[in-house]
């Protein structure tokens, strides 16, 4: 099992290098500059020429990159050429809101999914399946931004149901510090979260849904309804446990996709995230910006891969045996 | 048999709700009277750094002139040229000892937040700081006419020209915001854009810093000491959104209480039909343009094959109809510009002579210089070369995207083949700025004098800076010369300007395309606004919420 551990280790740090790697090398060799202004106004090229002198623009890309790599191992993400402080200080602001966005979004993508799911597989080829299949596979099929501008528009703009943008109520809220506004937060989230829960939601209850169904058909099923126990029983307790094993997987592999994936919802939304910080960064050509969000989504990736594979050899004996 | 009771269930759901229901329940405060409310500013940008000198983005500066007080401001009428027009801030007065020595006498009253008072010492840092080369602020080439700024006494200070000329006062004053010399004094010239003090600042002005969290808001509280008069409206808070278009949904959802510009005809017409906002038209400082590439793509030493040639841009500038591509994009938010000027500018002349749209005359031209469709393909040719340019568009403007398309289907009429290049906004301005490009459709937001900006962008002193297309005429820049640094009349200065616009225009370095109308959107409970075109928040302190018109929100106390 520690051998195993090391290996996967060792293979996502070497994971995490190469992403780092190839964008540290894209984003210096892109076309543009990062002396470009966000309300287009011109920089001058005698302050285009200082940003360039004080950051080691104008080295080779091997010697930027050498000193970005001994930086990095030291933990300096360096300063952000556009916000003009340290990197790690606008990811520090930024990280917590996209979490906060990316969990929101995963518990209601399995919760619901996982209720349709077996709600589905309970009912299978009946008017109720087929239905929510219709369904699901609607709201599966929409792009993210599009779901998200729609429901802006009806919640938010048409009905003031829900805020049409930001995580708080600057002037009642500007902190979360009691409950009232722990509430606030939880309003302002709603839609961005259900946003990007929804459509995980819908992909989720498909998978459940043939997951159930396969595990119905196997014989210790059959054999605890000849026992006579209760339908509900039969499916809850005893089905359900072997479906979820899939599910364990995507968990795992659902929180890295909704962290990188909240970027258009982050826009859509006005959510000060990871995601608008990085888009912003790429249009302006914020080089250690761009590296630093490319660092911890990869990291992201790379942990959700090793918890998918920890929860499964948690749920799966067979897998630990195999393992060890 | 564990199961989930009814009970539970309910009990949950029901405190979630009661969490939801508390989070937009409205929490009642208590201010009353003429000082209370909060107006919150929907924005598409951010500040980068809270310190004058080294930024001059939009958003910084209608931040940082609510934290940092000028020696004087622009008045209402926008007239740069004497010293007339201007307005007191931190100078109660001012005197010219010599044509080209101005003395500034500092009111007294004046203090920064941590109490101390405004000095002359102040003034003369500030003007050291925007001229260090190691700063390197954006400002130091307006100041280049202004030879020292010395103390005389704790508030009196001098300001010395190298020469004489209209906009001296102007120069003086508008471009820097005084700083406070013994907080930052000892901070080392190099990192000024990274200093803390940038990101949590202490000022003189109308407000002071209460936080800014990135990339979602920046709060100011009024100083209830402010030695000019206590601001009506208690907190300012910009709300930072990815694009103005977002600010302007958050402002009719009603989550935003302004926005400087309302951008599209739609917007205009939505903010309209809101009975809870009030529209602002203003003139706008931006103004856009087709520029022609004079010099070969990447090689400055030879001239472009097609727009080397002064009549075959006439020519192009004939065909096109100005007037009705304005109409499709702005509606009746913008008008066709005289020139290279945005409407803000005085120089602003509808009866400046310009090239006519004319398309008949411009096929004669086209034909005239042997550019015919030879071959019928309905592109023109002329020694086996076909009629065709790329036009450079940025994909981060959906104006300038617009304009490009519609301009590539009239000049396909015209038999000429416009290919576009649309980029992002880095790369369209790597690619202009070496003059990588045929032509390209830019904008440019202008200074309240022309002084600057056609300088920069029209002159040779704008080669390798904003002069893209590296157009030059020596009679243009000789009476541009003469109106920015001869003359001395405000109505000389503009019978020079448009003199030296004429010219320009019958060379046709560009098509000058839209010059903006602005609207901004206040709600209105808000009173007294008013708008100074050229920063649209230079007069916030003024504006007021009547203690009747106070919601639940403005009486929060915190």
């Amino acid at each position: 099992m520690a051998a195993w551990l090391v290996r996967r280790l060792a293979a996502s740090i070497a994971i995490v290098w190469a992403v780092v790697t190839l964008t540290f090398i894209i984003v210096h060799l892109a076309h543009g500059s990062p002396c470009g202004q966000p309300d287009g106004r011109p920089v001058s090229p005698e302050v285009c020429a200082d940003l360039t002198r004080r950051f080691g623009l104008d080295q080779p890309i091997w010697i930027q990159y050498v000193k970005y790599l001994t930086a990095l191992l030291r933990g300096d993400l360096g300063e952000s050429l556009a916000l003009h402080r340290p990197v790690a200080a606008a990811l520090a602001e930024a990280l917590p809101n996209t979490f906060a966005l990316a969990l929101t979004a995963l518990i209601l993508d399995f919760a619901l999914g996982l209720a349709l799911g077996i709600y589905q597989a309970a009912r299978e080829r009946r008017f109720g399946d087929i239905a929510l299949g219709n369904a699901a596979l609607f709201v599966n099929s929409m792009p993210t931004f599009w779901l998200g501008l729609v429901l802006l528009l009806v919640f938010g703009e048409r009905l003031h149901w829900f805020p049409v943008g930001g995580p708080r109520d600057l002037v009642r809220c500007p902190r979360v510090d009691s409950l009232l506004c722990f509430g606030d937060f939880l309003w302002h989230l709603t839609l961005p979260a259900l946003t990007l829960g929804l459509v995980g939601a819908a992909a989720t209850a498909r998978y459940q849904r043939a997951a159930l169904l396969e595990v119905i058909r196997q014989d210790y099923v059959r054999t605890a309804r000849a026992k006579g126990l209760p339908e509900r029983r039969v499916l809850m307790v005893h089905a359900l446990r072997n479906a979820l094993l899939p599910l364990v997987t995507l968990f795992g592999l659902t929180f890295p996709f909704l962290l990188t994936g909240a970027v258009l919802v982050e826009t859509v939304f006005a959510w000060p995230g990871m995601g608008r910080l990085a888009v912003t960064a790429i249009l302006q050509r914020d080089y250690p910006i761009v590296t630093a969000a490319s660092l911890v989504a990869s990291v992201m990736v790379v942990l959700g891969n090793l918890l998918a594979d920890a929860l499964y050899g948690v749920a799966d004996p067979r897998i630990r045996v195999r393992a060890s | 048999m564990a199961t989930t009771r009814p009970s539970s269930r309910l009990t949950t759901a029901a405190a979630l709700a009661g969490l939801l229901l508390v989070g937009a329940c409205a929490r009642k405060g208590g201010c009353t009277g003429d000082y209370c409310g909060t107006l919150v500013i929907a924005t598409g940008g951010e500040p980068d750094v809270l310190l004058p000198p080294v930024s001059d983005r939009a958003i910084t500066r209608d931040v940082t002139d609510q934290l940092f007080l000028k020696l004087a401001d622009l008045g209402l009428s926008g007239n740069t040229i004497g010293d007339e027009d201007f307005q007191p801030l931190l100078a109660e007065r001012w005197e010219w000892d010599t044509p080209t020595t101005l003395v500034f006498h500092l009111d007294p009253r004046a203090r920064w937040q941590d109490g101390r008072a405004v000095t002359a010492a102040d003034v003369a840092f500030t003007y050291d700081i925007y001229t260090d080369s190691l700063v390197s602020s954006p400002f130091r080439p307006s100041l280049r006419q202004i030879s020292a700024v010395t103390t005389r006494d704790s508030l009196t200070v001098v300001f010395r020209f190298r020469q004489r000329y209209p906009e001296m006062f102007y120069d003086a004053v508008y471009h820097m915001r005084i700083l406070p010399s013994h907080l930052l004094r000892e901070l080392p010239r190099g990192q000024w854009r990274s200093a803390g003090f940038g990101r949590a600042p202490v000022g003189d002005g109308p407000y002071r810093f209460v936080a800014w969290r990135a990339g979602e808001s920046l709060e100011l509280a009024a100083d209830s000491t402010f030695f000019l008069g206590r601001p009506h409206i208690r907190r300012l808070i910009w709300r930072f959104t990815p694009d103005q278009q977002v600010a302007v949904t958050q402002l009719i959802a009603g989550d935003a209480d302004a926005v400087e510009v309302l951008v599209t005809p739609d917007n205009r017409d939505r903010a309209q039909a809101d009975t809870q906002l009030t529209i602002y038209p203003y003139k706008g400082a931006t103004y856009g343009y087709v520029g022609f590439n004079l010099t070969a793509p990447g090689d400055s030493t030879k001239p472009h094959p097609l727009f080397g040639d002064r009549e075959l841009r006439r020519a192009l500038f004939m065909t096109v109809d100005r007037g009705a591509l304005l109409h499709n994009v702005f509606g009746d938010l913008a008008k066709v510009p005289p020139g290279p000027m945005s409407q803000l500018s005085w120089i602003w002349d509808p009866e400046t002579r310009e090239l006519p749209h004319d398309s008949a005359r411009a096929a004669r031209s086209l034909t005239r210089l042997g550019w015919v469709d030879s071959d019928g393909d309905g592109i023109r040719d002329h020694d086996g070369h076909p009629l065709a340019f790329r036009l450079l568009v940025p994909t981060t403007s959906a104006v300038r995207r617009q304009y490009a398309r519609l301009l590539q289907e009239q000049f396909r009429t015209m038999g000429i083949d416009v290919q576009l290049d649309e980029v992002d906004f880095s790369v369209f301005n790597e690619r202009a700025r070496a003059g990588r490009f045929d032509a390209l459709i830019n904008a440019w937001n202008t200074d309240p004098t022309p002084s600057s900006g056609i300088r920069e962008s029209w002159t040779r002193a704008g080669f390798g800076r904003s002069n893209y297309g590296r157009y030059e005429n020596p009679a243009f820049e000789r009476l541009v010369d003469r109106a920015v640094t001869s003359v001395l009349s405000r109505d000389e200065a503009r019978r020079t300007w448009r003199a030296a616009i004429e010219i320009l225009n019958q060379d046709a370095p560009g098509i000058f395309l839209f010059a903006t109308e602005n609207i901004a959107a206040v709600h209105k409970r808000v009173a007294d606004v008013r708008i100074r075109p050229d920063s649209w928040l230079a007069l916030v302190r003024t504006w007021r919420i009547p203690a009747d018109r106070l919601t639940d929100r403005d009486r929060v106390e915190r």
